[in-house]
């Protein structure tokens, strides 16, 4: 005998496909605009705008970053993945002696850096626990990848500040793990 | 198999299905909590105290999850008004800061981040050391200034680009000057101590001192840190010998320390007008939300609700509860505020 569905049936039915296509969106990706639509303003002797395909252009630098907040608070470790700052300004004219690097980040945040911490030189660093430790040769670069991934709102993205290492667990003061930057100036 | 059989059996599929779906649903989104969070942003100096409010909080609240989360003043603030993140209290060391950056519109309800804050609690700076200290054992009320200026003896503070306690560093050395009459302590200790010139000038009676961008010394005699729990780390180490400190937080870490005349501590209301006459201005505008300009003010605690915290109510009650505990005078926490310190 040929059975037949009840209609209460039914809608149980038709409600399990509707989770499962629900369920289904939670899962996909789709393209990111944020990253689509970032732009990084760099300022110096020209000026250049470049898009995150533009940044993933030039050189990459591949590293370990820790950091700490003012309170103690750690985030990372993290491996990172971009662009070293002395490669950015290089765009536009480059950094001389005396001269200052601002990088800002539209949330109003901004912090400076100096020739001699392009080089790596004159961080503060930190083991694991806190203990402070020499410095082992260190980068700041642009970060816009990590862990492998790229890098999330709420982690700075598309693109911030990191200072990374060759070596791991090198903790850095995050203070000038500025995220969200949009925009490099070279200032005298 | 009979007709009604197969339709209980269809009918238990399809709600297994849906079940299924919804739990996998569940896991998609935040998971649904049993507690009522409560998430208070305050400033470093009030992690320790606020700690011991958590527990004694949640005894008494249960299903309440206070969750505390540290940072420098300006950014305990910039979390709710920059930032946008929902948080139920909002408690910082310094309560200028909640006028000047939260009494003006949120960007989507209309009103103010809020229009109110409870100064609850003062403290004063003091210079903290250990018995590893240089001249621990000769160090004094009346002279600290001239220990610390000795050779070889290295003081240590804050950022002040980060923490207030490391502007208020920087006033307590200049406010010396005046109170020792010493014109050149400023410069002995601190300003020829960094590569950059720290430009001290003085108008009438109102001093001003003006720091580079990139604040680095140049040898070891003066130590900065991004916040106070490194040069803690530093001084029981051995790696600093002074450190110029709350009250409060040398007290909760068991520290010795001489207070400082009430003149120059930056903890008294009655000397609200000689404070002001030092002012620090920041090497560059960290935030764009407020100046570079820090003018000197008796240390007051401030907490407050923004308006639009996930549990107001339950905000409430933690700051009430503060409040109370504040006025008994707790070891470790900021000194209760005496009668009209208040602005």
């Amino acid at each position: 005998m040929r059975q037949t569905f009840l209609p209460g049936e039914a809608v149980f039915l038709v409600a399990a496909v509707l989770f499962f296509a629900v369920i289904s969106g939670c899962s996909t990706t789709a393209p990111d605009p944020m990253v689509e639509n970032w732009q990084l303003s760099v300022n110096g002797t020209t000026e250049k705008v470049l898009t995150m395909n533009d940044l993933k252009a030039l050189p990459a630098v591949n590293g370990h970053g820790y950091c700490v907040s003012t309170t103690g608070a750690r985030f990372g470790p993290y491996t990172c993945n971009g662009v070293d700052l002395r490669n950015i300004a290089a765009l536009v004219g480059g950094v001389g002696s005396g001269q200052q690097v601002w990088v800002s980040a539209p949330d109003g945040y901004l912090w400076v850096f100096d020739l001699d911490q392009l080089n790596g030189e004159g961080f503060v660093t930190f083991n694991e626990n806190l203990t402070e430790i020499p410095s082992p040769p260190l980068h700041i670069i642009l970060m816009y990848e990590q862990d492998g991934k790229p890098l999330s709102y709420d982690d700075g993205g598309p693109a911030r500040i990191a200072i990374v290492s060759e070596q791991p667990g090198v903790i850095t003061e995050g203070s000038a793990w500025v995220k969200w930057v949009d925009r490099i100036e070279i200032r005298d | 198999m009979g007709g009604p059989d197969r339709d209980t059996g269809l009918r238990t599929i399809a709600l297994a299905l849906v079940l299924i779906g919804i739990l996998l649903f569940s896991g998609c989104s935040d998971r649904v909590s049993q507690t009522i969070p409560l998430k208070v942003i305050a400033a470093g100096s009030l992690l320790a105290p606020f700690a011991e409010a958590e527990k004694e909080f949640e005894a008494v609240h249960p299903g309440v999850d206070v969750q505390i989360e540290g940072h420098g003043s300006i950014q305990v603030i910039r979390q709710v008004t920059d930032l946008h993140r929902a948080a139920d209290v909002i408690a910082v060391a310094d309560e200028s800061l909640v006028p000047d950056l939260m009494y003006r519109p949120m960007e989507d309800l209309g009103k103010n981040y809020t229009d109110w804050y409870l100064p609850f609690a003062s403290n004063e700076m003091v210079i903290a050391y250990t018995n590893k200290s240089r001249y621990h054992d000769e160090i004094n009320q009346e002279n600290w200034y001239q220990v610390i200026a000795r050779p070889g003896v290295r003081l240590g503070f804050s950022n002040p680009m980060l923490d207030a306690a490391g502007y208020r560093a920087l006033m307590v050395m200049q406010l010396a000057e005046k109170e020792y009459s010493d014109p050149t302590l400023f410069e002995q200790v601190i300003a020829d101590h960094f590569p950059s010139t720290i430009n001290v000038s003085t108008n009438g009676t109102t001093t001003t001192i003006a720091l580079p961008e990139i604040i680095r010394p140049s040898d070891d005699k003066v130590v900065i840190r991004d916040g106070s729990i490194y040069l803690l780390s530093l001084l029981a180490a051995g790696g600093i010998d002074y450190a110029v400190e709350y009250k409060s937080v040398a007290d909760g870490m068991n520290l010795s320390y001489v207070t400082l005349p009430a003149s120059i501590n930056l903890g008294s209301a009655d000397y609200a007008g000689q404070y002001r006459d030092v002012t620090v201005v920041l090497g560059f505008p960290r935030f764009s939300t407020i100046g570079q300009q820090r003018s000197g003010r008796p240390i007051v605690y401030a907490m407050t609700i923004p308006a639009n915290a996930p549990n107001p109510g339950l905000g409430r009650e933690f700051i009430d509860y503060i409040a109370s505990e504040s006025a008994k005078g707790r070891p470790g926490w900021p000194a209760p505020l005496a009668e009209g310190a208040a602005a």
